[in-house]
C-alpha cells in the first residue's frame, strides 16, 4: 500500500511530464530536468504511517489498525495494533523477501515463493503486491486516451513480452489536485477485474495525497478492502538498518 | 528302445482315460502359458508407456537428486546429449529442468513445479503430448509457449492462449518472471496430471533461473527395454568421473512400476503353483490307476524275468511320455492363445474407461500379450519333472511287488 | 438299502476310493486357498485405499470435495441427527474438519493439509495408527499433539517432541497460528500422504480456525465395503439437499476402475482355477466309473435294473462327493487361515505400491468370504456328479454281455 502509493504518485508526476511534453513541446528541456528531479527525490523517499484497514469478504468482515514504515520501493514494515488478538503481528519486505512475525508463538515465518500470491492479512492485496515494485513505466506502454477538464485518461498497455498478468491498466488522474481518483485493473480479454479508488486527498508535508484506498474486486461485488490513513509522514530518518528481523520482532 | 515302444503302447491301452488326462493337462498348460504371456505383454506395455511419460528407461542425475529433489542439484550437460545419443539402442534422450514456481494468472496463483524441456525430442515420447494437435506444443525451446494440464488451467482461471506470469527464484535467492503463454492443453484424465503438469521449453526455463546448459535430469529412452543393462553401462561410461553424476535404471527411479509388476507376478507363480498341483494330483491318480490295475500282468512280468528296475523305468517313461505330449500339445494350444493375443488381445473398453492407473502409468485398454518363449519352456520342464515326481510312487509301487502277490492282485 | 449297497462298494475297493477321495479334495482345498488369496488381494487393494485417509463413506456439504472451499462447514452433530446409532452397518464414524496452511520451521515452509480429529473415533474409520514409525498417535491427553508424515518430517528434519508452527487463515479472516507438538510420524508409502498430512486434535483445529462446534465432513468404515453404494443411496435419501454422501468409488474413481479390471483377471483366473479342478475331478471319476463298466455288466447280468445302476452310482458319487467336500473344505478352510493369519511377507522384495489413490502392502494374504467356500463345493459336487454319472448312464444303456466284455 505504502508502496503503491509512492508508485502512484510518481507515475502520475511521470505522466504529467509526458503530458506537458506532448501538449507544450516548448517546455521538453524543462521537462525532462524536472523529470530527473523527481526520481532522485523518489530515491530517497521514507516514510512513516498509521492506517486502519478494512475488509469485507462474503464470509467476514475484519478492521485492522496499523502501523508501517517504508524506504524507496524496497523496505517495508509493517506491525498490527488493533485488535488486541492480533497485536504485534508484524510483516517485513527486504527486496522481494517477505517475513512474518507471529507474537502468539513468537515465531518468524519466511514467506515461500509459492505463497506469495497469497492474500496479505487477508484483504484483498497480494503479498506480490508488496513485493512487487511497480515499474510501470518498465513494463508498460503509457498513454493519453481522454482528457476532460477535471481528469486525464491513462491507458497503460503492457509491453511486448513484459511479465505482468493484466491486460491493460487504466488511470483516471485528477487536473487539480494532480492526484489519482481510479485505477482499473483488466485482464487479456479486457474484462475488468480489479478497481482502485482514491479519496479524502489531503496534503501532507510538501505533497497532495490521497488518504484513502479502496480496492474492489469485480467478481465478487460484496468484498471489498478499504485502506485509510490516519497519519503520515514523509522523508523520516531511517535507514535499512531498521528493516531487520530483529525490528520485526520485538515492537 | 523297447521299452519306450513298451511304454507307449501301454499308454494307448487304455485310450480313454489318457486322452482326458492328456486334456486336462494339456488344457491347464495353455491356460498358464497364455495368461503368462498376456500378463507379460500388458506389463511391457506399462513398462513402455511408464518410462516414456515419466523418467525413462535409464535416468541421469546428479548426486542424489532423485530423492532430494533439491533445485541445486542440476548439472552442466554440455555434449553429454549428444554423447549418449550415438550409443545403439537409444531412442531418444530427453533432458529436463524442474523448476518450483508460483503461477499467477489475473485472477488466481498457484505454487506450480515447471519442466522445461527440449520441445520436439519430448513431443516425439511423451505419450501425455500424444493427443496434442500439430500446433499445440511449444515452438521451440526459449519460446514463451506453456503446455498445461487441463485442471491447472480451470484453477488459474484462463484459457489456451491466454497468458500468465510465472516467478521462481535463482540460486542467489533472486526472484525472477517470465512471461507465458498457454499454447496446449493436456487432459490426460488422471487428476495428478491434469493438475499439476507445466511444461515450458528448456531455454525459457534457464532464462528464469539463470541456468543455462544445466539440466536436472536426462532420461533415456531405449528402442527396446531389453537393452538396459548393456546401454546403461556403456552411458555410466560416458558420465564425466568427477562431477557426482550417475545413471539410474528405472526400476530404481519409478520403484511404483517395478513394484506393482512384480507384487502382480508375485501373486500370479502363487496361482499358477496352485493349478500345477492340482494337475499333478490327477496326473499321480491317473498313472496309479493305470498301475495298480496292471499289478496282475506285473506280476507275470517279473515272474517271467523281468527285474524290478526295468519296471519302474517303464512306469517312469509312460509318464514322460504322457508328460512330454501334454507339454506338446498344451506348448502348441498355448502358442495358439497367445498368437491370438498378440494380434487381437482382450479389449477391457467395456469394464474400463480409457484412463486407469496402475503403478502410477497410463494404462492401455487393450491388453496384448507378448512372447515369453523361455517362459513357457519352463513350464513345459516343470510339467515333465511333475509328472516324473507322480510317477515315483506308482513306479515304486510296481517294482516292490513280488510275482506272487502281483499275480493275486484283482 | 440301496444306500448301504452303495457305501460297501466304497469301501469294498478301498484303493480307488481313497484315490479320487483325495484328489477331489486336494484338488477343493487348493481352489479355496487360491480363491481366498485373490479375495484377500482385493481386500488389501480396497483397504488401502480407503483406510489411510477416506473411509468408506463421507458425509459433507455438496461440492464440498470439488474444492475443499473452507467456509462450507457442518454442524458437528450433524452425524448423529442423520445416522442412526443402531445401524449396524456402519462401524465407525469420525468427524473431521480441514485445514490448509503453511507449516514453519526456522527457515523451511511447507504448505501441509491439517486434519482435525478425535482421536479414538478416527482409528475406527482410518488406520493410520499402524503405520507408525516414530512416537504416538494424537490423544486427548495433548491438546496440540500432531502425527505427521514421514515425508513432511524429513523436509523440516523434525523428530517426535519438536514444535512447529502451523499458519493458515481462519474463517473469521484473521491469521490462525499455533504451535503443533510433533507426538508422532507415520509412513504410509504414499507421497501424497507422507508428505503433506497431518493428524491434529479436532479441538485444536476447530480453535485456530475459529469455527468452534463446526467441521467439514463425516467418515465413516462399513462392515461391508462393497455395499458402500448401497449405503450411500439409504442415507441420502433421508438427508436435505446441500448434504451429501459420497461412497469410495465417488471419492477415488481411479481405484474403482481397477478394482473393475482386477475384477476381470480375477473371473479369468478363477475360471481358470475352476476347469483345472474341475477336469481333474473329471478325470479322476470318469475313470473311476468306467473301469466299473464290467462290474456292472455282471450285476445288469444278474438282474439289476439300469436305472438301479444309475442310482447306485449316483449315490456312490454323491456319498464321496460329501465327504471329499467335508474334508476338502476343511483343509481349504486351515490354509486359508495360515494365509489370513500368516500370509507370504513380500516386503523383503517389494516396497509398497501406490496405484489409484491407495497403497498396496507387499504381502500375499487371505480373507474368509462365504462365496469362497459355497461355490466352488457347489461346483464341485455338480462337476463329480456329472463325471460319474455320465460314464454310468453309458454302462447302464450298454448290453450286459459287451459291458462285461469291457476292460
Amino acid at each position: 500500500m505504502k508502496t503503491e502509493q509512492i508508485t502512484i504518485i510518481l507515475s502520475t508526476l511521470f505522466l504529467s511530464v509526458t503530458l506537458l511534453l506532448t501538449v507544450r513541446p516548448v517546455f521538453a528541456l524543462d521537462v525532462e530536468a524536472l523529470v530527473r528531479q523527481v526520481e532522485q527525490q523518489y530515491m530517497g523517499a521514507s516514510s512513516r504511517s498509521l492506517t486502519i484497514m478494512q475488509v469485507k469478504t462474503s464470509h467476514w468482515e475484519r478492521t485492522l489498525e496499523m502501523e508501517a514504515w517504508s524506504l524507496d520501493r524496497d523496505y517495508f514494515l509493517v506491525r498490527i495494533t488493533e485488535p488486541a488478538k492480533e497485536r504485534d503481528v508484524a510483516t517485513l519486505k527486504r527486496y522481494r523477501e517477505v517475513w512474518n512475525y507471529l507474537p502468539k508463538v513468537d515465531r518468524v515465518i519466511k514467506v515461500p515463493p509459492s505463497m506469495m500470491g497469497g492474500s496479505w492479512m487477508g484483504s484483498h492485496i497480494t503479498n506480490d503486491d508488496l513485493v512487487k515494485a511497480n515499474h510501470i513505466e518498465k513494463e508498460y506502454d503509457l498513454r493519453l486516451i481522454e482528457e476532460t477538464e477535471t481528469y486525464f485518461l491513462v491507458e497503460c498497455l503492457p509491453k511486448n513480452d513484459a511479465a505482468v498478468v493484466w491486460g491493460k491498466i487504466v488511470y483516471r488522474i485528477n487536473k487539480t489536485p494532480q492526484v489519482p481518483e481510479q485505477v482499473d485493473y483488466y485482464d487479456e480479454e479486457m474484462v475488468r477485474v480489479r478497481e482502485i479508488h482514491f479519496d479524502d486527498v489531503q496534503q501532507v508535508g510538501d505533497r497532495i495525497v490521497p488518504m484513502r484506498l479502496t480496492v474492489l474486486p469485480m467478481e465478487k461485488p460484496d468484498e471489498q478492502t478499504i485502506l485509510q490513513y490516519r497519519e503520515l509522514v514523509f522523508d523520516i530518518p531511517i535507514d535499512e538498518t531498521y528493516f531487520s528481523l530483529r525490528n520485526l520482532e520485538k515492537p | 528302445m523297447d521299452l519306450v515302444r513298451l511304454a507307449w503302447k501301454n499308454v494307448w491301452r487304455n485310450r480313454r482315460r489318457t486322452i482326458i488326462t492328456l486334456t486336462a493337462v494339456a488344457f491347464s498348460i495353455m491356460l498358464v502359458q497364455a495368461l503368462h504371456n498376456l500378463s507379460f505383454g500388458v506389463y511391457a506395455g506399462m513398462v513402455d508407456s511408464g518410462v516414456r511419460a515419466g523418467t525413462g528407461h535409464i535416468a541421469v542425475y546428479r548426486n542424489n537428486y532423485l530423492e532430494s529433489r533439491d533445485e541445486n542439484l542440476h548439472f552442466r550437460v554440455g555434449s553429454l546429449i549428444d554423447d549418449i545419443s550415438q550409443i545403439d539402442g537409444i531412442e531418444q534422450v530427453l533432458p529436463r529442468l524442474y523448476i518450483p514456481a508460483l503461477a499467477q494468472s489475473s485472477r488466481e496463483s498457484r505454487g506450480v513445479m515447471l519442466i522445461g524441456v527440449d520441445p520436439d525430442r519430448e513431443r516425439q515420447v511423451n505419450p501425455f503430448l500424444k493427443k496434442l494437435p500439430e500446433d499445440g506444443m511449444i515452438r521451440a525451446s526459449d519460446s514463451r509457449d506453456a503446455v498445461i494440464g487441463v485442471r491447472l488451467l480451470d484453477e488459474l482461471q484462463i484459457r489456451l492462449g491466454q497468458k500468465f506470469v510465472v516467478t521462481a527464484q535463482n540460486e542467489d535467492g533472486t526472484l525472477h518472471s517470465e512471461l507465458l503463454r498457454v499454447r496446449g492443453v493436456v487432459s490426460s484424465g488422471m487428476k495428478d496430471i491434469d493438475g499439476s503438469l507445466i511444461l515450458i521449453g528448456r531455454g525459457r526455463a534457464a532464462l528464469l533461473t539463470g541456468n543455462s546448459g544445466s539440466v536436472h535430469e536426462l532420461a533415456v529412452i531405449l528402442t527396446n527395454a531389453g537393452l538396459e543393462s548393456e546401454v546403461h553401462r556403456q552411458i555410466a561410461a560416458k558420465l564425466p568421473q568427477d562431477q557426482d553424476i550417475l545413471a539410474v535404471s528405472w526400476e530404481e527411479a519409478m520403484p511404483n512400476l517395478a513394484n506393482a509388476i512384480k507384487l502382480d507376478y508375485a501373486s500370479q507363480k502363487f496361482i499358477f503353483m496352485i493349478i500345477l498341483l492340482i494337475v499333478a494330483i490327477g496326473v499321480i491318480n491317473t498313472l496309479l490307476m493305470s498301475v495298480m490295475e496292471r499289478m496282475r500282468e506285473f506280476g507275470v512280468i517279473l515272474a517271467l524275468g523281468s527285474k524290478p528296475m526295468t519296471l519302474r523305468c517303464m512306469i517312469m517313461l509312460e509318464a514322460v511320455i504322457l508328460g512330454l505330449l501334454a507339454a506338446a500339445i498344451g506348448t502348441v494350444l498355448g502358442s495358439l492363445a497367445t498368437w491370438y493375443l498378440v494380434a487381437v488381445g482382450i479389449d477391457l473398453a467395456d469394464f474400463v474407461p480409457e484412463t486407469l492407473e496402475f503403478g502410477g502409468v497410463v494404462f492401455d485398454p487393450i491388453m496384448r500379450a507378448d512372447w515369453d518363449p523361455v517362459w513357457m519352456f519352463r513350464i513345459v520342464v516343470y510339467v515333465v519333472c511333475l509328472t516324473l515326481i507322480a510317477a515315483a510312487y506308482p513306479a515304486i509301487k510296481a517294482g516292490r511287488t513280488t510275482p506272487v502277490e502281483g499275480m493275486r492282485h484283482h | 438299502m440301496l444306500m448301504t449297497l452303495a457305501f460297501r462298494n466304497l469301501w469294498r475297493n478301498r484303493r480307488r476310493t481313497l484315490l479320487t477321495l483325495s484328489a477331489m479334495v486336494v484338488s477343493a482345498a487348493l481352489l479355496i486357498l487360491a480363491l481366498g488369496v485373490f479375495s484377500g488381494m482385493f481386500r488389501d487393494m480396497l483397504a488401502s485405499a480407503t483406510e489411510q485417509y477416506y473411509g468408506h463413506l463421507v458425509l459433507a456439504r455438496a461440492e464440498y470435495h470439488e474444492r475443499r472451499d473452507l467456509f462450507a462447514h457442518l454442524d458437528e452433530e450433524v452425524a448423529s441427527r442423520y445416522i442412526s446409532a443402531e445401524d449396524t452397518e456402519i462401524i465407525g464414524i469420525s468427524p473431521r474438519l480441514r485445514s490448509f496452511g503453511l507449516i514453519s520451521l526456522a527457515e523451511t515452509s511447507q504448505p501441509v493439509e491439517v486434519l482435525g480429529i478425535i482421536p479414538e473415533r478416527e482409528k475406527r474409520v482410518t488406520s493410520l495408527q499402524n503405520k507408525l514409525i516414530a512416537g504416538d498417535y494424537p490423544s486427548d491427553a495433548v491438546s496440540n499433539g500432531a502425527l505427521i508424515g514421514q515425508g513432511l518430517a524429513r523436509k523440516l528434519k523434525v523428530r517426535t517432541g519438536d514444535e512447529m508452527v502451523f499458519v493458515t487463515q481462519a474463517a473469521d479472516g484473521s491469521i490462525g497460528n499455533d504451535l503443533l507438538l510433533v507426538t508422532g510420524i507415520f509412513a504410509t508409502g504414499d507421497s501424497r500422504h507422507d508428505n503433506n498430512l497431518v493428524l491434529a486434535p479436532l479441538r485444536w483445529v476447530q480453535k485456530i480456525m475459529v469455527l468452534p462446534g463446526r467441521i467439514h465432513e463425516v467418515a465413516m468404515t462399513l462392515a461391508d465395503p462393497m455395499l458402500a453404494a448401497q449405503s450411500a443411496d439409504r442415507i441420502n435419501a433421508q438427508l436435505p439437499d446441500d448434504v451429501e454422501i459420497l461412497d469410495w468409488g465417488d471419492l477415488l474413481p481411479e481405484m474403482r476402475e481397477v478394482i473393475a479390471a482386477y475384477d476381470v483377471s480375477r473371473m479369468i483366473i478363477v475360471s481358470i482355477l475352476y476347469m483345472a479342478t474341475g477336469l481333474g475331478i473329471l478325470n479322476t471319476f470318469f475313470m473311476s466309473v468306467m473301469e466299473r463298466t464290467r462290474e456292472f455288466g455282471i450285476l445288469m447280468a444278474q438282474g439289476m435294473r439300469p436305472w438301479t445302476i444309475r442310482g447306485l452310482v449316483l449315490l456312490e458319487t454323491c456319498i464321496l462327493g460329501c465327504i471329499a467336500l467335508a474334508i476338502g473344505l476343511t483343509c481349504g478352510a486351515v490354509m486359508t487361515l495360515y494365509m489370513k493369519l500368516i500370509g507370504i511377507d513380500l516386503a523383503e522384495y517389494i516396497t509398497p505400491v501406490t496405484y489409484a489413490g491407495g497403497t498396496i502392502l507387499p504381502r500375499l494374504h487371505a480373507v474368509f468370504e462365504a462365496g469362497n467356500f459355497y461355490v466352488p463345493a457347489g461346483m464341485l459336487l455338480l462337476v463329480s456328479l456329472v463325471a460319474g454319472f455320465l460314464p454310468a448312464n453309458r454302462a447302464a444303456r450298454l448290453d450286459p454281455v459287451q459291458a462285461v466284455r469291457e476292460v
